[in-house]
Formats: C-alpha cells, structure tokens, sequence
C-alpha cells in the first residue's frame, strides 16, 4: 500500500466506526407519534430543573431543586390556573366558608394514590400538619394564617387565627403527599423522594438519567379518560441557548418555555401549521419611585408621569413585541378583567402624551427654565439617577427609551447600570431615585396589592424591606387590603380592590409599564388542545392542566 | 535541605492564605442565595413571593452568625473532609455532586491535556529540527492563527458543522438521554462519541502554547556550543537534535505541565459550559452563579490545592535537576 492510500483507508475505517457508534445512542432518534389508540405515543418537553447535573429529587416542596416531574405526580385541593386565576376543583370537589375563620374542603371520592391506596381527607391533614412542623416546608406561608387542619369523613376543616379569606388560594395550591408513605420518612426537609415517587397525579417516573427524565401515564388516574398522552420526555437544555433553540426551530420539542430572539422567524416560519406561541402576561413591570425623596413624594407629579412614558417603544422596541402595555390599575389584564370596578377606560391603560404630562408638570407646579430644565419647587433643576441592572439587555433598552421621554421633559437623568445582585440589594434598602421593580401578576389578588403597598412590608431606609420597596405608607391602603385579606365575600373583596385600583389610578405609587410575558412554545404535530389566546383556560406554565387538555392531533 | 524546608513553608502560608480568600471572597459579594436560586427558577419579571423566600433561606440554613464563627465552621469542615450540603443541589451533598462530576472532567480534560502536551512537544521540536523550512513556518504560523481565533467560536463551529449540519456528533452533553451511567458497551461507546467534538476542540488549540514553548527552547539550544560541537564531531542531524536538543530544551515544558494538570478544573469551564459536559467546570459556574457557597468552597478548594500541590512539587523537582537553583536559595 502506498502512503496516500493508507490514509485513505484509515480514514473510511474511522468513518464506519463513527457511524456504527452513531447507531447505539439509545431512544433519542425514535419519532413515532401516535399508535392506533387515540393516545399519544410521547411528547418532547424541555427542561426539568435540577440544575445543570440533575439528581432525582421528586420531593414537592423542595421549589428550587425538585424535578418537574413532581408537578404531575402531586395535586394541589384546588389548581388556581394562571390565566384568569379560576379556582379549578381537583382534589377537593368544593370548599365553602362557613365563617371568616373556617374554610371546608369536601375532598373527592374514588381517588387512589399511584400505589393503589386510596386518597383521603387524612391525607390532606397529615399534609398540612407536616409542613407546620417543618417550616421550610411551608412554601406558602400558610401556617401563619392557619391554626389547625382537622379531617372529618370526606371533609377537611381549616381553622385560621383570624378571618382570613386571601389565603384561600395558598392553601388550595398545597401540594398533597400520602400519610402511609411520609409519615415514615425522618426529615421530609431532606428527602429527595427518588425511587417510584407515590402520588394521586396522572404520571409516575418511568426513567431517569442527567440528561433526560421520563414519566409515563398513570392508567390509576382519577380523570384518566382526559389523559391521552402515554409518556412525557423532559430533555436537559443546554447550558448555551443557542443550541436549544436550534432544536427548537427543528421541532424537536413538542413544548418548552424559552426566551427566542425573533420567535416568528426562528420557530413559527419554520413550519407555520404547527408551530405557534403563547406569551401569556405575568409579573407588572413598573416604574418605582423612592417615596421617602422630593420630587417622588408628590402624588401630582407621580400622577403627570403616568403620561409620559412611551408604552409602545417599549414593547417594540426593547421587548421585541412579546408583551403587552400594563394597566396602571396594578392588575393583569385582560386576564384578571373581573376585577376591575366599572367604568375604567380601557382597562386602566393610559396613553402616552408628553403633551399632557408637560402640561400636568407645570400645573403641578413643575415649571421650565428659559433653557428648558425641569425645575423643582425649591427652584433647582431637576436631577435624577435610573438604576438597571447592566446585563439585563432588554431592561436596558427600556430604561433608555423611559430616560429619553423624561429627557425631553425637561429632566436631566443619568443612567446607572449596577450587577443583578447589588440592584436588587439597592431596590430592598431604598438606596435610589428610580428604577423598575417587579410586583403582582399572581392569584392572590391580596399579595398582588399587600406586597408591594402593604405599610407593614416596608422598612426605613437603608433597611431591607420585605417587599414593599417603594416605602409606601398610606393608611387609607392599609385599610382597604385588611378588608381584602379577612372577606369571604367576593363583592366585599371586589370593593377593596376597587379602592385600591382608585389608589393607583389617582395617587400613583408606582407606574405599571408592561407585564413580563410567560414564555409557551408548542407544536401541533402530535397534540393539540394547547393553551393560546383564543382559548386561554390556564398559561402555559399550568402543566398540569393543560395535559388533561391535550389529545391526539387530528391532522397526523 | 533548608531549600526543601523552605519550600515546604511557603506551600503551607500559601494554602492557609487561599484558604481564607476562598471563605472570605463570596461572602464579601452581595446577594443572597435563597433569592438567586428563586430569580433562576422563575426568571427576573415574576415577583418574588416573601414567604416562599423565606421557607428556602430556612430550607438552606442560609449561614448567620458572625464571620469569625462561621470561618471556624469552615476550617473545621475542610479538616474532616465535610463539606456540606449544596446549596443548588439540595439536598444532595457537595461530595456527591463533585465526586459524579470529576470522572468526566479527569478523562477529558487529562486525556487531552497530555496529548496536547505530547503533541505540541512534538511539533514543536519538529519545527525546530527544520527551522527556517516550509514545515516550520507551517507548524509556527499556523498555530500563532489558531491561537488567535476566539475558543467559543471554534467550539461553536464544530457543533454547527458536526453535530448540527452533518449530525455526526451529538451537540452536547456527556452521553445520550436514553443511556444512563455504567460500564457497558453502549454506554461507554456513547460517552465516548460525546466526547469526540470537545475532545477536538480542546486539541485544536491546546497543543499552541507548548508548541510554541518547545519550538523556541529548542532553536536556542541547538545554538548552544556544545550543540555546534556535536555537529562538528560529525554526529548525525537527528541524534543531536534528539538526544541534545529536545532532551534540555523540554525541561521548561514539564514545569508548565506540572501547573496545568494542577489548573485542570480552570480550564476546563468554558469547554464544558459549551458542549454541556457533565464536569467540574460547568458545576462550578453553576456553583458561583447560584451563589451555592458550600460546592463553590469545596471546587475552589480543590483547584487551589491543586495548583500549590503541582507548584511545590515542580519547585522539588526542579531543585532535584537543578543544583543551581538549591544552591542560590541556600546561600
């Protein structure tokens, strides 16, 4: 053999090698999708948590370490979905307060858990009386609010301190574990609940490795005549985000939740019949004034603000069009639209006009300087710093547009990009002019007024405030969120969060630009019945009730 | 001996400095981990709930007290090998985690680490034994532009053109998602195939510095006089080169190995962060990024002590071949 031809060889002989190895790398390259059964063969998710070298951990209340997979093996009472927060019964068929201090669960019949022991009301009290006696089990905080749990044939009785009807969608939302299982375990704080996890949900763990976790279809299941899909694939993303969403043009994942740049282009062109999106509104995204310094502490010059801010730069420009313009109400709409009082022009969203806010200012007593410089009731320019944190890039972008606009009025703003960590630090102590905070966007429509505008969640500054952190302190508010955390009573509770809507409509403790969006990618090649705008019955987070939705694509 | 001595004393000052640094640097920047692990999980635009904050700070036992205590909690730990639970991996235990990560960063990272060495040594004195031909500038050329091109791009290149474009290779991760670890043939052959692209991409550009190193130390000394000796005697081009040459001109290269297989974990981040390699560096980026202070300590530690370790031991060595260099500390 010549030297040419030697390699030649060589190089074929590793060739064949590459491609033999090529053909044994298990089940990742089947793409079978649907046998003659009306089911699903599996379906292609994306990441399930755990970090970037995942354990098996199926333990529920473990928040930051569990497996997604825990999501479909634990069941909540009631699942309060994301979207228009509906209190869907699950485990529990209905609830009803007796009194302000007692709330009954009548817990559902015929439910097994995945062991073949049956669920019952005993269950839910273990549940509740474990994570009392470990508190880092508490994910809720309900325990502060609660002072027994008793079952009592197929009802469960919740006792509370005091009248306390906000906490209805905590404590609904308890993940339910069996008392024959964890009554054994020693420290449920450190149980990672690894081999065949027991639930009431519809999937059991099938197969673990680092790389790809799956669960398949629990044939036990209380409804399940609403499961059509046989197995979840959960796939480990890559730490890159390029290669991920590569995959995901590619249709590989049949759901996911991740940010794209340019999603039209980069997924739905890719094959518009069944790739689509949902960026449901989550989390308001405000403007947050420091209350405690001057010009900020008057409500007239927060409430001229209101116009100044271009929304819809924002959204094009530094949130690429996946969000939508919050309404100055504090609530999520369209979503949480019931809640609104009456009467509301569109929905609380306030049209940008410097025009208008120009005008407000001077009114207000705000007046320009012959060069054009906003001037302060002590008769001195106006000036300012915008914290954002510098690696956030589409903050950035927003925080400039915001700049520019109040520029333009006359103010003269820097700009301070700090790291994630010491902003979020500065935001807790109060040490800033302005900067966007993040607040509401959940269920408990309590939490989404009490946490950022409760008096008692604040600190001086210079302290960490709990979570109040634009040092609100307004009595009048006070009052109005004690009478939405004690009522049962829904038209008692819509007239405090009537009040509260006045509040920041009028006296403008902070101002709502736009809603974080819930990232929710899914492909209708195999399934269909995904969450979207025309028919949004939970956000795409909502895993679990969405999989009771899913069947069988009627074009495959 | 006072050499030895001497240099066994600064190991240890060494270490116990590092060792604090290593306690005190984390603590010192803000953030909290509860809260890191929180934003990571739902992203920055969700609001984070207080009580939920509070139940995980409980969960973590998120260290208080004063700094003195919690330093001698640490000295304590890093004596008796305990190094607690992470923090990100909760509640599995900083031991676990490190010690399922290592196998894969040692056989990566140390394979291609000696075969860079070897092949870098190689080329190296091949260039110099044809300085000044078409292969030297070939061999020096070359590498100085590959050296300029940017890791990351040269990774992401073969992933695009190999696991991505022509699907040879799979894009990453250290074997497929339907085999799990243990040694069987399909496993292994996996692993194995998942290696190839970050394997070839750290050979690409590992070898440069050392051929780079060798190529230089070996031109000088084939300048030496007892070099131009040797060819004047007559002696045969490749045994001087070889047995002359190569043979001293090395010395400076083992040194420089002795470190890196020391800073393995160092170096090994951005590889394994690209191709999602199930290794020390990407726990360690992990790590930091979570603010998981346990297996961030235990990680630093480690890389700590191994480069003192591979220092001082190259220090030895060093004064075993070089009675130069004992004698000028002595003095």
């Amino acid at each position: 053999m010549t030297r040419r031809a030697r390699l030649k060889t060589l190089i074929a002989a590793l060739a064949c090698v590459s491609l033999l190895l090529a053909g044994c790398t298990g089940t990742e390259g089947q793409t079978t999708a649907s046998s003659g059964d009306g089911m699903v063969d599996f379906l292609n998710y994306g990441d399930f948590g755990g970090g970037a070298a995942p354990k098996p951990n199926y333990n529920p209340y473990l928040e930051t370490t569990k497996l997604s997979a825990a999501d479909y093996i634990y069941e909540p009472l009631m699942y309060v979905e994301g979207y228009s927060c509906k209190a869907l019964p699950w485990l529990a068929t209905a609830y009803q307060w007796t009194d302000p201090q007692t709330l009954v669960y009548t817990v559902r019949d015929g439910v097994k858990w995945n062991d073949g022991k049956p669920f019952t009301a005993a269950d839910v009290a273990f549940t509740f009386t474990m994570i009392k006696k470990y508190p880092a089990l508490d994910l809720k905080g309900v325990w502060t609010y609660l002072s027994a749990v008793k079952a009592d044939g197929n009802k469960v009785t919740m006792s509370f301190k005091k009248p306390a009807a906000s906490v209805f969608t905590l404590v609904s939302d308890v993940r339910i574990v069996p008392e024959h299982v964890w009554s054994k375990v020693a420290d449920p704080t450190t149980f990672t609940n690894a081999t065949a996890p027991v639930g009431t949900g519809p999937m059991k763990v099938k197969s673990f490795n680092p790389r790809q976790l799956v669960v398949e279809r629990n044939p036990d299941y209380w409804q399940a005549d609403k499961i059509k899909v046989k197995e979840l694939r959960f796939n480990k993303a890559d730490a890159g985000g390029q290669v991920e969403q590569l995959k995901l043009s590619r249709g590989e994942y049949d759901t996911n939740a991740m940010f794209v740049q340019d999603i039209k282009k980069a997924y739905v062109d890719r094959d518009p019949k069944n790739h689509h999106y949902w960026y449901a509104p989550g989390g308001v995204i405000s403007v947050y004034m420091n209350l405690t310094e001057t010009p900020f502490n008057d409500a007239a010059f927060r409430k001229a603000l209101t116009t100044a801010f271009n929304h819809q730069q924002v959204i094009d420009r530094a949130q690429l069009g996946y969000v939508t313009q919050a309404s100055q109400s504090g609530l999520v709409v369209p979503g949480q639209k019931d809640w609104l009082p009456q009467g509301l022009a569109d929905d609380g969203r306030i049209k940008y006009d410097p025009a208008a806010a120009d005008k407000a200012l001077t009114d207000a007593g705000y007046t320009k300087d012959s060069k054009g410089h906003r001037l302060g009731k002590d008769g001195k320019p106006i000036s300012f710093s915008f914290k954002v944190p510098g690696s956030y890039v589409d903050w950035v972008a927003a925080a400039d547009i915001l700049i520019k606009n109040l520029t333009a009025l006359g103010f003269n703003v820097t700009k301070d990009t700090p790291t994630p960590e010491a902003h979020d630090q500065e935001r807790a102590t109060g040490n800033y002019d302005m900067m966007f905070g993040v607040h509401g966007g959940g269920c408990n429509m309590y939490a989404n007024f009490s946490d950022p505008l409760n008096s008692a969640r604040t600190a001086p500054i210079g302290k960490k405030a709990d979570s109040n952190e634009i040092r609100w302190q307004d009595p009048k508010t006070d009052e109005l969120l004690s009478q939405l955390e004690t009522s049962p009573d829904e038209g008692t509770q819509k007239q405090a969060v009537a009040g509260l809507v006045d509040i920041m409509m009028n006296q403008v403790p902070m101002i709502p630009i736009w809603y974080g969006a819930k990232w929710f990618q899914y492909d209708t090649k195999k399934a269909e019945g995904w969450p979207n705008e025309q028919d949004p019955y939970a956000d795409g987070g909502n895993g679990l009730v969405v999989l009771t939705h899913l069947v069988p694509s009627s074009g495959s | 001996m006072l050499y030895f001595v001497r240099r066994a004393g600064f190991f240890l000052a060494t270490l116990w400095a590092a060792v604090t640094l290593n306690f005190l640097i984390p603590r010192l920047q803000p953030g909290d981990p509860a809260q890191a692990m929180l934003n990571r999980l739902q992203g920055e635009t969700t609001a984070v709930n207080p009580a939920q904050l509070e139940a995980i700070r409980k969960l973590l036992g998120t260290p208080d007290g004063n700094l003195l205590s919690q330093y001698w909690d640490y000295l304590g730990a890093i004596c008796t090998g305990h190094f607690g639970v992470s923090y990100s991996y909760f509640p599995y235990t900083v031991t676990a985690m490190i010690s399922s990560a290592l196998p894969w960063t040692l056989i990566l990272v140390g394979v291609t680490q000696m075969l860079s060495f070897a092949i870098g040594t190689l080329l190296g004195a091949w260039a110099a034994y044809r300085r000044n031909s078409r292969v030297d500038s070939v061999i020096t050329l070359g590498s100085t532009f590959v050296g300029t091109l940017p890791f990351f791009w040269l990774a992401l290149l073969l992933i695009f053109v190999f696991a991505i474009t022509l699907n040879w290779f799979p894009d990453g991760g250290g074997y497929g998602g339907g085999s799990s670890p243990s040694w069987t043939w399909l496993f292994v052959s996996d692993a194995f195939q998942h290696s190839v692209l970050p394997a070839v991409a750290l050979l690409i550009t590992g070898p440069i510095g050392w051929i780079i190193g060798m190529r230089n130390n070996m031109v000088q000394t084939l300048g030496e006089d007892y070099a131009r000796l040797a060819r004047a005697k007559g002696l045969p081009r490749r045994r001087i080169a070889l047995t002359y040459g190569a043979r001293i001109a090395i010395l400076p290269n083992v040194t420089g190995f002795a470190i890196a297989l020391g800073s393995l974990l160092g170096g090994t981040v951005l590889v394994e962060t690209i191709f999602n390699y199930p290794g020390l560096g990407r726990l360690l980026l992990e790590a930091v990024s979570n603010k998981d202070y346990p297996l961030m300590q235990a990680l630093f530690l480690f890389t700590t002590i191994g480069v003192l370790t591979a220092n001082f031991l190259a220090d030895v060595t060093y004064g075993f071949l070089d009675p130069r260099v004992r004698r000028a500390e002595a003095v």
